[in-house]
């Protein structure tokens, strides 16, 4: 993989997804080509640029480069078991399994593992893009996948599966002799037959042989997905909102990124206010103002406090600490312009950053 | 009457965890015995009052009446299969063995399944095989998304086609969701954009998975009424340099769309949940003292208040 890659991660409404699609905008105007991946059916981010998002990625009107996808999971996974199951009929029985059906409904959860996936398999059939940038899941959810690589992989290793999968086998030619299973492998069925009964083995066995191709082109996508954001040509920009939890949410999400051997390039403070507004604000009496703007001057002074606390807590977490302001416009219903305007803010700051 | 479980929807951010302190404070403080079930937070409530996180499924009081545990499967399926079915064989050569350890893991809605299962326990037969008796629990439980998932983990799972062990679990963890005096949700969101397209979503999926409507809706960090009357012309006269005054305005308009939220909220879910939607403005009232466990005192009581009123 050599594009480059630029993840947005944080805690849940510190303002990812809007960042994330600013600077995409962005990067585009500077030449780049850029595909923008969102992960949250947020239709908001569709109503700011404008179109109709869908798992497969479409130009983005209004912003020429950019070429932009929203994750659904379950279009991903059907896409994916046609490209290992190019038999109709087995994909059909695949796709009606039970233990599948409620996969796909687990696994629609695990986005971190569909993000990464869905990005390589991109890069692979769009090698022109230089860009990605990604939105993800929020907190520690974004990475879940690097933490606990095993999570997908359970199904695939193991003798219990090479026992299921012998089971499906006999199942199929009608001969069922588990005599000549090993004592070891009786008991585990066995066991799993007296707690889910036989006819559940019977379906999981079947499920486990015909999803087992399907997974296994996902893992090799995400071992290079691994490979990728471990790279030189990945930056993880770390996303937080001035708020209490902030300090402690940025520490615990640079740790888990620390255990899979990812630092962050940089901590976005997002909705920043200047340094001086406390102290200016310190010098008003809120009891000389009407209770609307006593409640406003209050909430400004807590919030340019809680900034400073924010700031002093994730200080030397990460090489640069970027504060993006607090734009006038974006509460409203987001347009390019504005969000292209937020994106050339982080990227200007990205870039003094990088000089100094 | 609030049912014995209390399940406390809503995304990432929007003060799940503070609501369900919240409700859980207030009624200790009226004497019952509570108890606070988290599962995968991301900030445990734990050290608002002082005390350590919850790291297991044994409750720790953290304040007076009200205990906090946290769901771990591994204690839980001991739990199940040890001192509740009393099949120690067949936990320790079968399940603890690392390969059904890692298809439990990877398995559909297990995880979720004996999460719910342990309510039903701790609300069944906790008292008498474990000596711990709550008159109330409130979940903390956003496994994946909002948590909706979570309750419609027993209609999943059913249509796996399970028999023995397993269908006996679903069945009285399905009895159980299905009786309003046993469990009931309530919603929490937030008065922007992004959580009111998130709660006019999660709102009828929760109705139709339980096949009734949430309890009530909340809405965390509204601005206080006597707070809309603000008047541009009073800012002007304020000495402030161009850049505060630019980063003030943009503060005023973020309260200011609050309110514009809050009201399209209400709009949106009126009728859809049984007590209605309950602005909680607490959070901005508190300032500047917004401690968590401020925030948690101050909203105890608006809280009960609005699930118990008399309608």
């Amino acid at each position: 993989m050599t594009a480059r890659m630029h993840v947005f991660v944080g805690a849940g409404g510190v303002g990812k997804t809007t960042l994330a699609a600013g600077y995409a905008l962005a990067l585009a105007r500077t030449g780049a080509k850029v595909a923008l991946l969102g992960i949250d059916p947020a239709r908001r981010l569709q109503g700011a640029l404008g179109i109709t998002l869908g798992d497969l990625a479409v130009p983005v009107a209004g912003a020429a480069g950019v070429d932009a996808a929203l994750l659904r999971p379950e279009d991903s996974l059907r896409r994916w078991a046609a490209e290992a199951l190019p038999d109709g009929v087995t994909r059909e029985r695949l796709l009606a399994n039970p233990f599948f059906l409620a996969l796909a409904d687990r696994l629609a959860g695990a986005t971190d593992i569909f993000a990464a996936v869905r990005l390589v398999e991109w890069a692979e059939r769009d090698p022109t893009r230089t860009d990605f940038v990604v939105d993800t899941a929020p907190g520690l959810n974004a990475i879940e996948f690097l933490r606990r690589p095993q999570t997908l992989s359970a199904f695939l290793e193991g003798r219990l599966v090479g026992w299921l999968r012998w089971l499906a086998g006999q199942q199929a030619s009608g001969n069922d002799h588990p005599g000549i299973l090993g004592m070891g492998a009786q008991r585990v069925l066995g066991g799993l037959r007296r707690l889910t009964g036989a006819r559940m083995v019977l379906e999981l066995a079947e499920f486990v042989w015909l999803v087992e191709r399907v997974f296994a082109n996902m893992l090799v996508r995400l071992a290079k997905a691994q490979a990728w954001l471990k790279s030189d040509a990945t930056r993880v920009l770390l996303v937080t909102a001035v708020r209490d939890d902030a300090a402690a949410s940025v520490t615990s999400m640079t740790d888990a990124l620390a255990a899979v051997g990812i630092a962050p390039h940089a901590i976005v403070v997002n909705r920043a206010v200047p340094d001086g507004l406390g102290a200016e604000l310190a010098a008003i009496d809120p009891a000389t103002l009407s209770a609307g703007g006593a409640m406003l001057v209050t909430y400004a002074r807590a919030y340019a406090a809680m900034q400073a606390r924010v700031l002093a807590g994730v200080a030397g977490q990460a090489p640069a600490i970027l504060r993006v302001p607090a734009l006038r416009g974006l509460a409203e219903a987001g347009r390019v312009d504005t969000l292209m305007a937020l994106g050339d803010r982080l990227l200007r700051l990205q870039a003094a950053a990088d000089a100094s | 009457m609030l049912p014995r479980i209390v399940f406390v929807l809503g995304k990432g951010g929007v003060g799940r965890s503070t609501v369900s302190a919240a409700l859980g404070l207030a009624l200790a403080k009226r004497g019952e015995r509570v108890l606070v079930f988290e599962w995968t937070v991301a900030e445990p409530i734990g050290p608002w009052f002082g005390a350590p996180p919850a790291e297991s499924v044994i409750p720790a009081e953290i304040v007076a009446r009200m205990s906090v545990a946290n769901f771990r499967l591994d204690a839980v399926l001991r739990a199940y299969f040890v001192d509740h079915l009393r099949m120690r064989l067949f936990h320790k050569h079968v399940i603890e063995g690392p390969h059904v350890r890692r298809l439990i893991e990877a398995a559909p809605g297990i995880a979720e399944l004996m999460f719910l299962g342990h309510l039903w326990w701790l609300t069944t037969l906790a008292e008498k095989e474990a000596g711990l008796t709550f008159d109330r629990i409130v979940v903390d439980a956003p496994a994946t998304g909002h948590g909706a998932s979570l309750l419609e983990l027993p209609t999943t799972v059913s249509a796996l086609g399970a028999t023995g062990l397993l269908e006996m679990e679903v069945g009285r963890v399905q009895a159980m969701m299905a009786d309003p005096a046993r469990t009931g949700a309530i919603v929490v969101a937030l008065p922007d954009e992004l959580s009111l397209e998130e709660t006019c979503e999660l709102v009828p999926r929760t109705t139709q998975t339980l096949r009734r409507r949430p309890i009530a809706a909340f809405v965390n960090r509204c601005m206080p009424a006597k707070a809309h009357a603000t008047t541009p012309r009073e800012l002007d006269a304020l000495t402030l340099t161009t850049t505060s005054r630019e980063a003030l305005a943009v503060l005023e308009a973020e309260l200011r769309g609050r309110g514009a939220f809050e009201a399209e909220l209400r709009t949106a879910l009126a009728g859809a949940t049984e007590r209605g939607t309950c602005a909680l403005e607490e959070q901005l009232a508190v300032l500047p003292r917004a401690t968590p466990a401020a925030v948690v005192r101050a909203l105890a009581a608006p809280i009960l208040s609005h699930l118990e009123a008399p309608r």
